[in-house]
């Protein structure tokens, strides 16, 4: 029992952090329209920008924080210069390109610092405390806990800033928010911001369990997107509660589940995905869209 | 479709060009030739070369598989590379095991497809983009699966198989014998899919990629097509890890990495999307590429490939194939630029060039 509580947690914490990059995703399609296959790499870039700040001497919060803002302004930038060309046209053009943004990304990493595995410094201390009589890491409970307030403030900005009125207002409606005087191409890029900087909360906050490198996240964005499949590009929650049940089901089936193991449990979504599919095509909580032609 | 408008507008230079590839000696003969020079290369080569030159065979019939499913029917698939090593295992196992050659080949082509269609049969059920968010798990499901199945796959350590050293008495060297065995399967394989991608296949394959309404108001059903150009796709990929074996004899689940899988997109779409010469092109990048950067500096490749995709992306969104095209359209756009200001120049390229250049202008804002 004290195991499957441990499991439990650690899949929450886990998931959380696949939870952080699904919704970074479902943020870009929803104000771009297209899938950001560069996702991860971004938020791998972040880590290595807080590591050479840690190096630095700087504290690990305070280089994490710096990390952030920095994606920020990576992402705004990146929409700007290279995505905001192919955005109009063929989607899976720019697919393509978030692709090559994605090897460009891993590439620059390992040129800069190299393919092999650095320590990065854990923000939570490496003990365990006792919750209702089980033992459970900090580090677990930690992550879960920021992501999960990162989460919760994105959906106050959101939900109750003049910005993130506008900002949905985009999403919906490009053309008629631009009518009604709203600078779309600056919206758009304050949006890829606010998605790579939570991307680079989750890099930052699982760099220290998967070690750096710049290969670091491929895993994760390949669970991110599970989970974005599973809950529906439609419903930033349903992709959150997904990436969770992928992150609690992936940890349980390694260890109970004799062969699955550890080295075979990232196929645990994709066998999720096959049978959610058969039955439900639109994903857990997504809407199906009905196309007039 | 801008080659279908163009060819009205050349004034002076084309006419014999045309004339001279309507010809039937040049029809016949250039086809010829080229298989003439295919035959004889294999024994004037260098072994490194030959060794190259099968290699570039063997990714370029992965390419084309990619083609297939991505620049022809439009679905981004970032999975190829399993169907790859899916291909070489099966041949490896089979070698191992003593089976008959051919029945190694068949096996090889046979379970990768039907890998391919039970993947696609699930895949295709969701909207475009997310045949690649699917796909995308098959390379990093498959080097761990590839680990675990030591029985078959022998691990980590890889398989290896010889079973291609030159026939007693036909006085081939071992690497020349291989690339022949490329070009032919290669080959065949090629010219296969040129005709599918030219017939009826292949024009509901561009409706499916152009617009899935109007293919289905049709009576072209998209998932049925998505399904069978994955399960080709996929087909073509057993093709290519059976060649690979063929040439490298060797295969580990490092054969099918993750970053592999990017590596012949990048390739497919620096080649050419949704074009046969294009799938050649992406052979030669995707093997000459690393071998120059590793000459270089290893730790550049992965930057430089990401760096060339989008440059090609930027500036000559059909691949390197598009490249003398777009040369010949600059190099008749700018005298025409100029024609404005000095009055009669050709007298046939006022009207139809200004569509010429033109049209290619709004088809790019439409793709890119």
């Amino acid at each position: 029992m004290e195991k499957f509580v441990q499991l439990v947690v650690d899949g929450l914490s886990t998931g959380s952090v696949y939870a952080a990059l699904a919704l970074a995703i479902v943020l870009v399609h929803s104000a771009t329209g297209l899938i950001n296959f560069a996702q991860g790499g971004l938020a791998v870039l972040a880590a290595y920008v807080a590591w050479v700040l840690t190096n630095q001497g700087l504290p690990v919060g305070l280089a994490i924080v710096a990390a952030i803002l920095v994606s920020f302004v990576l992402g705004a930038v990146v929409e700007r210069y290279l995505i905001r060309r192919f955005e109009r046209g063929d989607p899976d053009t720019a697919v393509v390109v978030t692709i090559g943004l994605l090897t460009l990304v891993t590439g620059v990493a390992g040129w800069i610092w190299g393919y092999n595995n650095q320590q990065f410094p854990s923000l939570f201390p490496l003990d365990t405390v006792s919750l209702l009589g089980v033992s459970v890491s900090i580090r677990s409970l930690g992550t879960t806990a920021v992501i999960v307030v990162a989460m919760v403030l994105l959906q106050v900005l959101f939900v109750r800033t003049k910005i993130g009125l506008a900002l949905r207002a985009v999403a919906i409606n490009p053309q008629s928010a631009a009518f009604s005087g709203l600078p779309v191409g600056r919206l758009l890029m304050v949006g890829w911001g606010l998605a790579a900087a939570l991307g680079a909360v989750a890099g930052t906050l699982v760099a220290p369990q998967l070690t750096l490198t710049p290969g670091m996240l491929d895993n994760a964005l390949v669970y991110a997107l599970a989970a974005v499949i599973l809950g529906g590009l439609t419903s930033p929650v349903g992709v959150v509660v997904a990436a969770w049940i992928i992150g609690v089901l992936e940890n349980l089936a390694a260890v109970y589940v004799g062969f699955i193991g550890f080295d075979l449990k990232v196929a645990v979504p994709f066998i999720l995905i096959f049978v959610v599919l058969l039955v439900r095509p639109q994903g857990l909580f997504g809407r199906k869209t009905v196309v007039r032609v | 479709m801008a080659r279908v408008l163009d060819t009205p507008t050349p004034s002076t230079p084309p006419p014999p060009a045309r004339s001279l590839r309507q010809t039937p000696w040049v029809r016949w003969g250039a086809p010829l030739l080229l298989v003439a020079a295919l035959a004889v290369l294999p024994l004037v080569g260098t072994e490194s070369f030959n060794d190259t030159l099968a290699r570039i065979g063997v990714f370029a019939v992965a390419v084309l598989g990619l083609n297939v499913v991505m620049g022809y029917t439009g679905q981004v698939s970032l999975g190829q590379i399993f169907f790859l090593g899916l291909g070489a295992y099966v041949t490896a196992y089979g070698v191992q095991q003593g089976w008959n050659v051919v029945l190694v080949f068949v096996l090889a082509c046979l379970l990768p497809a039907v890998a391919g269609l039970l993947v696609a049969l699930a895949a295709a059920r969701l909207g475009g983009l997310a045949i690649a968010m699917v796909t995308i798990a098959l390379p990093i499901v498959g080097v761990p699966l590839a680990k675990r199945l030591s029985e078959f796959t022998g691990g980590s350590q890889g398989l290896s198989a010889r079973f291609t050293d030159a026939p007693e008495g036909s006085g081939l060297y071992d690497d020349q014998f291989q690339l022949y065995l490329v070009l032919g399967i290669g080959g065949v394989v090629f010219l296969l899919t040129a005709c599918l991608v030219r017939g009826k296949y292949g024009r509901a394959f561009a409706i499916v990629k152009d617009n899935e309404n109007v293919a289905s108001s049709m009576g072209i059903s998209p998932y049925r097509y998505k399904v069978l150009a994955f399960t080709i796709a996929s087909l073509i990929g057993g093709v290519s890890g059976f060649l690979y074996m063929v040439v490298v004899q060797y295969t580990s689940p490092e054969t099918m990495s993750f970053g592999h899988s990017i590596e012949l997109l990048v390739a497919m779409v620096i080649g050419g999307a949704g074009s046969i010469a294009g799938s050649l092109l992406g052979g030669v990048f995707y093997v000459v590429v690393p071998d120059l950067t590793n000459a270089v500096d290893p730790s550049l490749t992965s930057l430089l490939q990401g760096a060339l995709l989008l440059l090609v992306l930027f500036l000559l969104p059909g691949g390197l194939v598009s490249l003398p095209r777009a040369l010949a359209r600059r190099l008749r756009r700018s005298p025409a630029g100029r024609g404005s200001a000095a009055p009669p120049t050709p007298p046939s390229s006022t009207p139809g060039s200004a569509t010429a250049a033109e049209r290619p202008q709004t088809e790019r804002q439409g793709h890119a």
